[in-house]
């Protein structure tokens, strides 16, 4: 069995690198969705921040000529490169590492943009705020870098060149790149966390399915391997059992044959005498009559035939194995019957069979049978004897009781070695005997459902308990 | 003549008894191995033909039991199985012939007819050879003898005893298939078994033609050789008996 099913886990995926594959899986599937989130979110900041160039800036704080302004160039051309290039690269190849860093800047470029756009409003610097906690949905801390050097450089840069383009005054307080920056790096602290732990999850979960994942893989590849093993068993079982059978086949035939050729060359004997001795010249004037040997031999010749027609009704009654046709039959009659075919040799046969007891249903013409085959035993076991006899008796079959029908001779027994095979085809203790008898008898009882026992004392003699269920009476209780 | 017939098949006693004695052979009949050697030992036999498979001693114990007594007496085995471990065994140790069962009366009265005339086998050879094959034949109780020359084998084939041939092909003197016919022409009844050499094919399909019994090959072994002989005297002879 061992060759056949091996269960062992080393022969599958080890759990870790599994688990590693479905985490890489996974993170590029997160990486795929915010690359598209944030593809649309730059579309959108283009139509928005071009919108906003139009309604808003002109009057921000250059606001005396309602004109278009170079806000409006500067909202669509920049805003169309920053929305662009994230856009493109993302449509070329979602998840791609590069794409999130580019846009990254890009988003940061954007709030700058925007923070110009409506002149350092205090609404628009949320936007930065906004902006890194979505690119947190990358759950990349690294993202963060690029993003904060670039807003930080932005606000630095513009806050010494152009403080009204960041934070819409002319002069702001020294501490005002100060402030902005502690509050962009205090949510950078929170969102690296956040990011950490999402990714710590993430794995923890897949790492959780791939066990899972591989449990079911063993479990489905035994149940295979089982199922494999168990046809080939069947197989070879099936082929077993057709071997075992043909040879059992091939020493039936052998048997069987055996057992007609002697019958066969007596008959042969008998017909060449009886032939001869009305042919011979030798003998003319001499009638076949005259000699007693002729009838003798006529008598011996029918005696042969039918004890040839015997082995070969045996022969029958074992191969054709007919489902019992199944009707009421009185026990006691049966046995009488059974009797009238059994040719005497000297022993008394006492048929003890309550004419009262509850008629069971059987198939008369097997049960008869087996009653023949089963007295005729008991009788050759005990013929010899002076007061040979073999009983027949019967009784239960009341209600939900059993029939028992017993045989009983008082003739030699059995050992047990004998006792134990006595059931088994082609196994004989008679120098004539096709061994079939017994084994014809087990097939009907048991295709009556019923069980067969047999008892045995060496030199005291024998008994065959039949029990027939008290089912098999049903048909015929009234 | 006196034959002991033995078989535990009483139907089968009685009419091959029957039988026999209308062929004018004095038949007595025992119904078992034991009862047969009790009336060996009592009365006088030219022949026994028994049954091998009977309760108690059978048909081979029987045969080494008489044969233990009287190394040269005839015995004629029948069985209803075709071939098994024991009938080799007595075949090997020298039984007259094995009948397989059922057989025609004819067939027993010719093998009976046979083996009383106490036959022998001549084994027609190069001198070294024949002399090896005789032993063969004598070590497992087969009569056999040795014979050299056309005239000295027709010679014995005309005497009468000879009911079994056994005949190499690649005689040197003279040519065997025109020994094996003329062996023929003069005893028709004369069972002929060929030993054939390494690379004889035409000279075996002539000697089958002629009428051969059965060819060997060599190297010919004891066992293979007292089996045929077995063999031709088990073949059916009606020839022998129209005679």
């Amino acid at each position: 069995m061992d060759a056949v099913l091996d269960t062992s886990a080393e022969r599958f995926t080890p759990a870790s690198e599994r688990a590693e594959a479905l985490f890489q899986e996974h993170l590029f599937e997160v990486h795929r969705r915010a690359d598209i989130m944030f593809a649309i979110l730059m579309a959108v900041q283009w139509v928005f921040g071009v919108v906003l160039s139009l309604v808003v800036s002109p009057w921000a704080w250059e606001g005396k000529v309602r004109s278009v302004h170079v806000h409006v160039y500067a909202a669509v051309i920049l805003g169309g490169l920053l929305s662009g290039l994230p856009i493109a690269m993302v449509m070329r190849r979602p998840g791609w590492v590069a794409n999130r860093y580019v846009i990254a800047v890009s988003q940061m470029l954007w709030s700058a943009l925007l923070i110009h756009l409506t002149g350092g409003r205090i609404e628009t610097h949320f936007h930065v705020f906004v902006s890194l906690a979505f690119l947190s949905f990358y759950r990349d801390w690294r993202v963060l870098v690029p993003a904060t050097i670039v807003v930080a450089a932005d606000h630095l840069i513009r806050g010494l060149l152009w403080p009204e383009s960041v934070y819409g005054i002319l002069f702001p307080e020294w501490w005002r790149f100060l402030e902005h920056a502690f509050w962009v790096l205090f949510e950078d602290i929170v969102l690296v966390f956040a990011c950490l732990n999402g990714a710590a999850e993430l794995r923890a979960a897949t790492e959780r399915r791939a066990q899972v994942e591989i449990l079911s893989e063993i479990d489905r590849t035994k149940t295979e391997e089982l199922a494999t093993a168990l046809e080939a068993l069947e197989k070879s079982q099936e082929a077993r059992m057709r071997t075992e059978k043909l040879a059992a086949v091939g020493q039936l035939a052998a048997s069987v044959g055996h057992e007609l050729r002697n019958p066969l060359a007596a008959v042969r004997n008998a017909a060449t005498y009886v032939q001869r001795r009305v042919t011979d010249p030798r003998f003319a004037g001499q009638p076949a009559s005259a000699d007693p040997k002729v009838a003798e031999f006529m008598q011996l010749m029918l005696r042969e035939l039918d004890a040839s027609s015997k082995i070969i009704a045996d022969l029958l009654d074992f191969a054709r194995e007919r489902k019992p046709a199944m009707n009421p039959c009185p026990l006691h009659p049966l046995v009488q019957e059974a009797l009238t075919v059994i040719p005497q040799i000297g022993v008394r046969v006492v048929n003890e069979v309550p004419e009262d007891l509850p008629v069971p249903s059987l198939d008369k013409d097997q049960f008869r049978q087996i009653l023949v085959n089963l007295i005729q035993n008991g009788m050759e076991a005990a013929s010899g004897k002076p007061d040979a006899q073999v009983i027949v008796r019967a009784e239960g079959g009341g209600g939900r009781a059993p029939w028992v029908i017993r045989i009983i001779d008082n003739g030699t027994g059995m050992p047990r070695e004998v006792l134990e095979k006595i059931f088994q085809p082609l196994y004989t203790t008679k120098v004539k005997g096709t061994g079939l008898g017994l084994a014809v008898v087990w097939n009907v009882v048991h295709a009556h459902k019923a069980t067969i026992e047999a008892k045995s004392e060496e030199g005291k003699g024998s008994q065959f308990i039949i029990a027939l269920p008290a089912a098999a009476g049903a048909a015929a209780a009234e | 003549m006196r034959i002991l017939l033995v078989d535990d098949e009483k139907s089968l006693l009685l009419t091959l008894a029957a039988n026999l004695e209308l062929d004018g052979f004095d038949v007595t009949t025992a119904e078992s191995g034991q009862h047969a050697l009790d009336l060996f030992e009592t009365s006088h036999f030219d022949l026994v033909l028994s049954d091998i498979r009977m309760p108690g001693m059978n048909g081979v114990e029987l045969f080494r039991a008489i044969r233990a007594k009287r190394p040269d007496f005839p015995v004629i085995l029948m069985t209803a199985f075709a071939l098994e471990g024991m009938v080799k065994d007595a075949i090997a140790e020298g039984v007259f012939t094995v009948l397989p069962k059922p057989f025609d009366v004819s067939h027993v009265v010719s093998a009976l007819t046979t083996a009383l005339k106490a036959p022998v086998v001549l084994v027609v050879d190069g001198e070294t050879d024949a002399a090896s094959a005789v032993e063969l034949l004598h070590g497992a109780g087969v009569r056999a003898m040795h014979g050299t020359g056309a005239d000295q084998v027709l010679a014995e084939v005309r005497g009468g005893r000879v009911d079994v041939c056994v005949v190499d092909l690649e005689l040197s003197a003279t040519s065997a298939p025109d020994l094996i016919d003329r062996i023929k022409k003069e005893d028709p009844t004369i069972a002929q078994i060929a030993i054939a050499g390494h690379d004889v094919a035409a000279v075996m399909r002539r000697a089958a033609a002629s009428g051969v019994f059965l060819c060997l090959q060599k190297p010919v072994t004891a066992e293979s050789l007292v089996e045929a002989v077995a063999k031709a005297r088990a073949r059916s002879r009606a020839t022998a008996t129209a005679r």
